[in-house]
């Protein structure tokens, strides 16, 4: 039984790997310029070293090539890459926090990093920094927050999960507050401060993705080693002492990785909301608490709901893009609602 | 035997209060050591410092010589197992997956679940009767299930040493022989020391080899049960009176709470009591009197009976008689010399006949002298002497002597004589 079990666990994420696999050949052809899904297999296909010979593109205008490679395909891998970091921190911190409310930005990231961007925005450091000042900022308000929290929630050597909360809290208020005194102040740039709280993936090239891919990926395999002390910490600090683990060390690793993980991400996307709640619960609810297998799913399917969501955001209302965040709160909503309702057993 | 287990001066508090004061234990290896002790009186916060939960302010710990706080905790998980007293789990891991989650002190950070770490899990829970519930959720298991489940997973670390916070405290009776049980066992056949706190000082009796008594953050008393559980050390911790009573079936002995202990009083106050006792009637109230210290006598017995051997194992002073003869005078003369020694005449729900009438005639008499009588019972239905017994016992009561139904009922009463 026990094989059955882990082989059907295992068998999920295969299902999730295939699934996000064809969503983003898929979305490689969805845009104005119509490229058929055998036309994109074949455009990758050729692009892999030593099979590639076997197929001919000759077929395909030049155009296709660029179309798919530089400029569909970053923002796919970029947003994978962002559902996947924001499933994976959410799975985390609930984890973590052991509270079903706990999402990536609970502990004040997304306000430090919203922050972060209107100072940018309003002072016009991209004058400076041109296309980076944004993630730069954004980055540095994500980080300087998760510092400010943690001095702030820390009791010495130690640090009580609730003072983290409260004090994210707490200091998100704050920082909101002042974004939104910025903004009056400042309503030349209103919507574009309030279009980069929405969080997009419009415009975004290859370069977005080296910067975030490398902080993203480590982060998300950091967490995932992580797995089984987070299993134990979910019965408390007590029992994860007993259980061989130390807790205090837990908790900060985990803390400054994750913070990390989604500084990174909101950088280069905003504040997208909503995925980091809602995957990581509707995934418990498939695979059950254990991280080392809800870890993964959550992040294969957090990148495929990004993927297909910024998808739909992107071709929805042609040519106007529609702030993905949006998109991701208006089918996350109603589809996690059916979840709840329909698997009452508790799912958390 | 050597010392597995060793507290110097362990001290240890919660801000300024200060909850273990200065405890100093040695615990040999393999023993089952119950911890008992009122709330509050730091039992668990004793255990706490034991798994490394909580740090001493002051004091050490030594485990196989070794200072515990020095102990990695994944080293220290391998040889020492907590079952802690909640068990509640928010989320539905399957009963198999909490019993593995016992051997992660043994797994490299790589490395999956082997086929070793699922023959131990299973072991461990069909040691604990749980392999059955292995595909279901925690959640939704029982009290009692959920702890022999934390138990199972306790069990998986493979521990030498085995700490429990109330293990039974959510346990329906053959599931709290079954854990103590099991704990014997280990402790018997793999020298694995268990430290268990115990709320029922009966179960602590009954399984434990050593007990240590705590009181306001020290060591009141400790040794075998039989040493540290008396009515003595119990009424001093607890402010309560108890009769121990050798218990054949275990060959170990019960602890029977009667009254709360106006501490202090007791000891002042040792009295005489005389019973008009017989078929037992007395057994019960001679143990107790004679335990809380005061000075017992019976009569008139019938030699044989059963109030009248346990009175000879007292040691008691008695008037006696050959059975089936009716009391003899020189019998009642001495029972007479008894009755006016003591402070307090008790009478018990014996059957009164031609035979042993003069008893209840004697108390009437002395208690016309003045002497306090208490009645056991009402009479009806043990008068054969054609309404005599009753009259006695209608004057006895006419004239100030009390009466109460059950026997247990007597003793905070006798602190009124």
């Amino acid at each position: 039984m026990e094989a059955n079990s882990r082989g059907k666990k295992k068998g999920i994420l295969l299902t999730y790997g295939i699934i996000l696999i064809i969503v983003m050949i898929f979305c490689l052809t969805v845009g104005p310029a119509k490229i058929t899904f055998k036309a994109a297999l074949a455009l990758l296909w050729a692009k892999i070293p030593g099979v590639g010979r076997l197929v001919s593109i000759d077929q395909y205008p030049s155009t296709y090539l660029t179309i798919i490679y530089d400029v569909r395909m970053p923002r796919i891998i970029l947003a994978a890459l962002v559902g996947g970091a924001l499933a994976a921190v959410g799975t985390t911190f609930q984890g973590l926090f052991k509270n079903p409310m706990a999402d990536p930005y609970i502990i004040g990231v997304s306000s430090g990093a919203a922050l972060g961007a209107t100072i940018a925005m309003v002072a016009g450091f991209s004058k400076i920094a041109g296309v980076w000042a944004l993630p730069i900022a954004a980055f540095s308000g994500a980080i300087l927050t998760t510092v400010l929290v943690y001095q702030i929630a820390r009791v010495g050597n130690k640090l009580p999960i609730f003072n983290l909360l409260l004090s994210g809290v707490a200091l998100s208020s704050f920082m909101t507050a002042i974004m939104s005194f910025l903004m009056i102040l400042n309503s030349r740039e209103l919507s574009q401060i309030i279009y980069w709280t929405l969080g997009s993936f419009s415009g975004r090239d290859w370069s977005q993705v080296q910067v975030a891919a490398p902080i993203i990926l480590l982060g998300i395999g950091v967490l995932w080693f992580f797995a089984r002390e987070l299993n134990a910490m979910l019965f408390g600090e007590e029992t994860a002492r007993h259980l061989g683990i130390d807790p205090e060390k837990v908790k900060k690793i985990l803390l400054v990785v994750a913070a990390t993980t989604v500084a990174g991400a909101v950088a280069v996307s905003g504040t997208i909301g909503f995925v980091g709640l809602i995957v990581p619960h509707t995934i418990r609810l498939l695979t059950g608490p254990d991280h080392r297998i809800l870890l993964p799913g959550a992040v294969l399917a957090g990148s495929i709901f990004m993927v297909a969501t910024d998808t739909f955001a992107k071709v929805a209302l042609s040519p106007t893009e529609i702030p993905v965040g949006i998109i991701t709160a208006i089918f996350g909503g109603p589809f996690f609602i059916y979840l709840l309702r329909k698997g009452k057993t508790g799912v958390f | 035997m050597s010392t597995h287990l060793a507290m110097e001066k362990l001290a240890f508090r919660y801000g300024a209060h200060q909850v273990l004061k200065e405890l100093s234990l040695k615990v040999e290896r393999g023993v089952f050591l119950a911890i008992v002790g009122p709330n509050g009186s730091g039992k668990s916060t004793l255990l706490k410092n034991l798994s490394a939960v909580l740090t001493p302010a002051k004091g050490k710990v030594f485990l196989d010589g070794e200072d515990l706080y020095r102990i990695g905790p994944k080293a220290l998980a391998k040889k020492l197992a907590v079952v802690p007293q909640d068990t509640t789990v928010q989320f539905p891991f399957t009963v198999e997956e909490v019993v593995l989650m016992g051997r992660m002190p043994h797994q490299e950070r790589f490395q999956g679940d082997t086929e070793k770490d699922f023959k131990i899990v299973q072991q461990s829970m069909e040691r604990t009767n749980t392999w059955h519930l292995r595909e279901r959720n925690i959640t939704e298991l029982s009290g009692g299930e959920r702890q022999r489940v934390i138990v199972a997973r306790a069990l998986a670390q493979e521990p030498q040493i085995l700490l429990l916070d109330e293990p039974t405290a959510h346990l329906d009776l053959q599931h709290q022989m079954e854990l103590l049980n099991l704990l014997q066992g280990l402790k018997n056949e793999g020298q694995v020391t268990i430290l268990a706190v115990f709320h029922d000082l009966n179960l602590a009796a009954q399984f434990s080899e050593f007990v240590i008594l705590l009181h306001q953050g020290k060591i009141y008393a400790s040794g075998t049960p039989a040493e540290v559980l008396t009515p003595a050390n119990l009424a001093a911790v607890y402010g309560m009176e108890v009769v121990v009573i050798p218990n054949e079936l275990t060959g170990r002995f019960n602890i029977i709470p009667v009254a709360l202990t106006d501490i202090g009083a007791t000891a002042a106050a040792k009295k005489k009591f005389h019973l008009i006792c017989g078929g037992g009637t007395g057994n019960f109230l001679m143990e107790q009197l004679v335990q809380q210290g005061h000075q017992v006598s019976c009569g008139v017995l019938n030699i044989g009976d059963s109030d009248w051997s346990k009175a000879k194992a007292l040691g008691l002073p008695l008037a006696e008689e050959m059975p089936f003869a009716g009391i003899q005078e020189e019998s009642y003369k001495k029972n007479w010399g008894l009755l006016l020694g003591a402070q307090g005449i008790i009478v018990l729900p014996i059957p009164f006949g031609p035979g042993n009438i003069g008893n209840l005639r004697q108390a009437l008499e002395a208690h016309r002298l003045g002497k306090k009588v208490i009645l056991v019972g009402e009479i009806d239905g043990r008068d054969f002497t054609n309404g005599a017994a009753a009259a006695f016992y209608q004057e006895l009561i006419k004239g100030g002597a009390k009466k109460v139904f059950q026997t247990f009922e007597l003793l905070p009463l006798l602190r009124e004589f």
